[in-house]
């Protein structure tokens, strides 16, 4: 187990979000977690990732509490994608993903030639290095995210929490994401990530966790723990969920109500 | 780093290479603020370091001025006795706006530089720091109305004029003396009440101890606003003006001395009922507040004639006139005194 | 292009960057220069080598000991102390635009200008030595941010930034209020001139004893700023994503204010408040060569101690009296930005 939630209560001083969470990160597995706005996701995210205090139950890194990490140590074992906004200032391609770099060098160090290679490296893995000297801010919004990612990976940590990878993104640019989760996958990286389209889950989880109101109401693979039913209880609306030849795996898309296009 | 590196190199260089100038001297001085300075034995070019100086230094010694701090108007000029009121501006030296281009204070070579004012420690060390940078002997002197004769007298003997001095000296002097005895037997109850407005709606007054209000202490008369504030200017309204009900207005706005004779609000005061609202003249030099220099000298006169008018068996025009000769070096008109004194003598 | 290419920078962009590297120190050096010639007394350049090597050498110069006097008393300690304070205001205005995650911050936004402000206007008030006023400067812009940092942290708010900036505005506010106050009391022939003019930023009495008495407070400020060059970039990100990535900001941001009051808290103590200079210096060093600030550094520190000489060698020849560096610094500074920001240039956003 790389990273335990226990009983885990969440939020904010003096705010209860969410209570009851009890989750279990391994490496070379996806989780998944589903809900709908304002359910707790990014709140919970924000305690996973050691920068919102849990205020009740257990959260654990390699057996260590996570509070007791400096924020230094923690970040070389976990990485953050949040979503791709837009930065403030224009850092080049290059000088966003060598940011990674800052849990692995000393307080006043520069980054040094290692570490531009482990960053060139990274965008090298995720077919970005053409926009190496391209400013962050001209990019477009699917490359800012895979820019996000390739972060991550010069990082060097086991795990990545992604916030919403694919949200605003186009089609396209959802779909190389997506694989790009597998992949990394696939190399042994644990990977945490919230998302809002249902179908996600069956292109990429391993397991899958429905939040609502701030508790898990199910859990399971995705076969088991997405289904018409339990989308229903969480989204309130009803949802197909059926497998399609053409994708190769299951695709969920909502039934429409009462206006329909004829 | 390496521009970090060099700068610091730089500086410590520099720091090696600059060493205080020294400067040559002849008799020590001891100015107003205590500082013992070393001034030249003669002195040819002297320098003003605000407006008060400028007046001393105009009355003393002209031909020894080596500029204006601020240049005279085309009114004031007419005034002033040539060649002296076409120098140069030379601009405030210190503190008081400090508008004074050092470099061109360094060309025009002059042997001291003199400052006429109130005392304190902000302006003596900034005397301190003006003095080492430009190694120019930099004097403060007291520049308080009582002690115009002594100020006159000790600013003669620096610059090396002491008959003129002295004949200034005296004439204040026995001016002061003078007005003194005329007043001597008024009681302190029927000291006449005097509210100072300035500013073009009157209602800014000096108060206590301000330095406007110096002359009105010295003539004798009670300054209505003494407790308005303390020490400086301050806005009051025109209910305490009504409160105060002063017997005799004092302002420098022509057209607050206007307004206040038809407006209304202002009418019940005695003074204006009475007629006694009267503009202080201002050329060349302000008779009553600014400049703060001896130029206030002839105030003394205006006041006794304004205030007191019953003790009044002089003839404030040929005063005036004399004044005008003996300090300014200019003969005054019929027609230049009638514009001078026009608002501002009892009709 | 190839792994080599991409890591040293080679090609079209990394030549055209380098060339716009060389702006700042060329610009800088051209304006020193001329500064150091500029003057309403006549020094030609013969004179001045004259007066260099006579110091050096020890042998007299033969020249007027006048020409010496404005040489070393007053040219020099003019050129130093621009130097000194536009490169700080410059430095510290990079570090807030970063800090702040905003463009069009300028140092001011916490405070110290006002608190040095109220130190200097309360020194003249009470009628205290040039060096007192100067101390009671320093000492009320740090007590300023100080208190603003204070209260900021007693304030429990998601962002720490908008607590920060909002409780700069307020103290910024009640400390105008006091200015305000004390300029009402202020004996209105002696004083309020005297401050009036502070505030409007002057280094018309400038003496080598002023420029050096800031240099120890303004490397004091550099030195976190130069150590910590590389992480100042990680500070421009969110704060969540800033700590996720390992980054203790709450330490960092406190440091690099601390650095930051402490060049601007020296820089105005000596010359009253110039503005314009910290808001928009690091602006164009950052058109020029990018929002690294490991290169933002120097240019901003080179861009602000030349902006600064230059302008005021105009403030003490262009008239007959000085004008106020304040003044002119916003009247020339403003008119450039704007045409800066009409003829398109990259970078800014």
């Amino acid at each position: 187990m790389m990273m335990t939630a226990r009983d885990l209560a969440f939020g904010y001083r003096g705010t209860l979000v969410g209570e009851g969470v009890t989750l279990a990160v391994e490496a070379a597995r996806v989780l998944c977690l589903m809900g709908p706005n304002g359910c707790g996701k990014t709140t919970l995210f924000r305690t996973l990732l050691g920068l919102l205090p849990p205020l009740a139950g257990r959260l654990e890194l390699h057996g260590r509490p996570v509070m007791e990490f400096s924020r230094s140590e923690f970040a070389r074992h976990v990485a953050y994608v949040p979503q791709a906004g837009s930065s403030y200032f224009p850092f080049s391609v290059t000088e966003v993903v060598t940011m990674a770099r800052a849990s692995r060098i000393g307080a006043f160090a520069t980054p040094s030639a290692h570490d531009r290679e482990i960053a060139q490296g990274a965008l090298e893995r995720l077919g970005l290095q053409h926009l190496a000297s391209r400013p962050f801010t001209e990019i477009s919004g699917g490359e800012r995210q895979m820019t996000l990612i390739a972060r991550a990976l010069a990082q060097e940590a086991e795990l990545v929490v992604m916030d919403e990878p694919t949200a605003s993104l186009d089609f396209g640019n959802q779909a190389k994401v997506l694989d790009c989760i597998n992949e990394l996958r696939g190399s042994g990286l644990a990977i945490v990530l919230s998302t809002h389209d249902p179908g996600h889950a069956f292109a990429c989880a391993d397991s899958v966790a429905l939040m609502k109101r701030g508790r898990i109401i199910c859990e399971g693979t995705p076969q088991a723990a997405v289904t018409p039913e339990t989308l229903r209880n969480l989204y309130g609306v009803e949802i197909a969920v059926e497998f399609m030849r053409g994708a190769g795996r299951n695709i969920c898309a909502p039934a429409l109500g009462r206006f329909r296009k004829e | 780093m390496r521009f970090f590196r060099f700068l610091l190199v730089t500086f410590a260089a520099l720091n090696l290479l600059l060493m205080p100038a020294a400067a040559q001297a002849a008799r020590q001085f001891v100015d107003a603020a205590g500082r013992t300075v070393e001034i030249p034995d003669r002195i040819e070019r002297v320098l003003a370091a605000g407006p008060p100086a400028s007046v001393l230094l105009y009355v003393l010694a002209p031909e020894k001025m080596v500029g204006w701090v601020r240049s005279p108007s085309a009114a004031e000029k007419e005034f002033l006795a040539e060649p002296f009121r076409d120098l140069p501006e030379t601009g405030r030296l210190t503190g008081r706006g400090n508008t004074a281009n050092i470099e061109m204070v360094l060309s025009m070579k002059p042997d001291i530089i003199i400052d006429v004012g109130s005392i304190d420690p902000t302006y003596a060390s900034l005397a301190d720091r003006v003095q080492e940078q430009t190694g120019i002997p930099y004097v403060l002197i007291d520049g308080a109305f009582p002690r115009t004769p002594e100020t006159l007298r000790e600013v003669a003997d620096v610059l090396g004029v002491k008959a003129r001095g002295e004949e200034l000296a005296s004439y204040a002097g026995r001016t002061m003396e003078w007005q003194k005895e005329t007043v001597a037997d008024i009681a302190g109850d029927e000291r006449p009440r005097v509210y100072y407005g300035r500013g073009p709606d009157g209602l800014e007054t000096g108060s206590a101890g301000s330095i406007n209000m110096e002359v009105l202490d010295v003539v004798g008369a009670a300054n209505v606003a003494a407790l308005a504030g303390s020490g400086g200017l301050s806005n009051v309204s025109i209910e305490q003006v009504l409160g105060w009900n002063p017997d005799v207005i004092l302002t420098l706005s022509p057209d607050f001395q206007k307004s206040v004779m038809s407006d209304p609000t202002w009418a019940n005061l005695k003074a204006v009922k009475e007629g006694r609202v009267y503009r202080a003249p201002t050329l060349p030099f302000g008779w009553f507040d600014s400049p703060p220099g001896v130029n206030r000298l002839i105030a003394v006169t205006w006041l006794t004639a304004i205030l007191y008018p019953e003790k009044a068996e002089f003839d404030l025009r040929e005063r005036t006139r004399e004044f005008y000769r003996l300090f300014y070096q200019v003969e005054l008109t019929d027609g230049q005194l009638d514009r001078l004194l026009a608002d501002s003598a009892v009709r | 292009m190839s792994k080599g290419e991409a890591l040293s920078g080679i090609g079209k962009q990394g030549r055209a960057a380098r060339l716009r590297g060389v702006v700042p120190p060329v610009l800088l050096l051209i304006v020193v220069v001329l500064a150091l010639f500029a003057g309403k007394y006549d020094v030609s350049p013969s004179d001045m080598a004259l007066v260099v090597w006579s110091r050096l050498t020890g042998t007299p110069s033969g020249l007027d000991s006048t020409v010496e006097t404005v040489v070393w008393n007053v040219r020099l300690p003019r050129v130093l102390a621009g130097l000194l304070v536009g490169a700080s205001l410059a430095a510290a205005g990079a570090v807030y635009q970063g800090l702040f995650r905003n463009p069009l911050v300028s140092p001011d936004i916490l405070g110290v200008s006002a608190g040095a402000s109220l130190g200097a206007v309360g020194g003249i008030f009470f009628s205290l030595p040039v060096l007192a006023i100067q101390s009671m400067a320093f000492a009320g812009g740090l007590v300023a941010v100080a208190l603003v940092y204070l209260v900021g942290s007693a304030v429990r708010g998601r962002d720490p930034i908008l607590v920060l900036v909002l409780a700069g505005v307020a103290i910024g506010a009640l400390l105008g209020a006091c200015i305000s106050l004390l300029k009402v009391l202020a004996d209105p022939y002696n004083q309020l001139p005297a401050i009036t003019f502070w505030l409007l930023g002057s280094l018309a009495s400038i003496t080598r004893a002023d420029a050096f008495s800031i240099l120890p407070a303004v490397l004091l400020g550099l030195a976190p700023m130069v150590l910590l060059r590389w992480r100042m970039n990680l500070m421009t990100l969110d704060e969540e994503e800033a700590r996720a990535l390992g980054m203790e900001t709450g330490r960092l941001r406190l440091l690099l204010v601390a650095a930051a009051t402490l060049m601007t808290a020296a820089a105005v103590s000596v010359s009253g408040i110039i503005g314009w200079v910290g808001l928009v210096m690091p602006h164009i060093a950052r058109g020029l060569v990018g929002p690294d600030f490991g290169r933002l550094l120097p240019a901003s520190l080179m861009l602000g101690g030349g902006y600064l000489v230059g302008v005021d060698a105009l403030a003490r020849t262009v008239a007959q009296i000085e004008v106020p560096l304040g003044i002119l610094t916003a009247v020339i500074g403003a008119p450039f930005f704007l045409w800066l920001l009409a003829s398109g240039r990259r970078g800014w956003q």
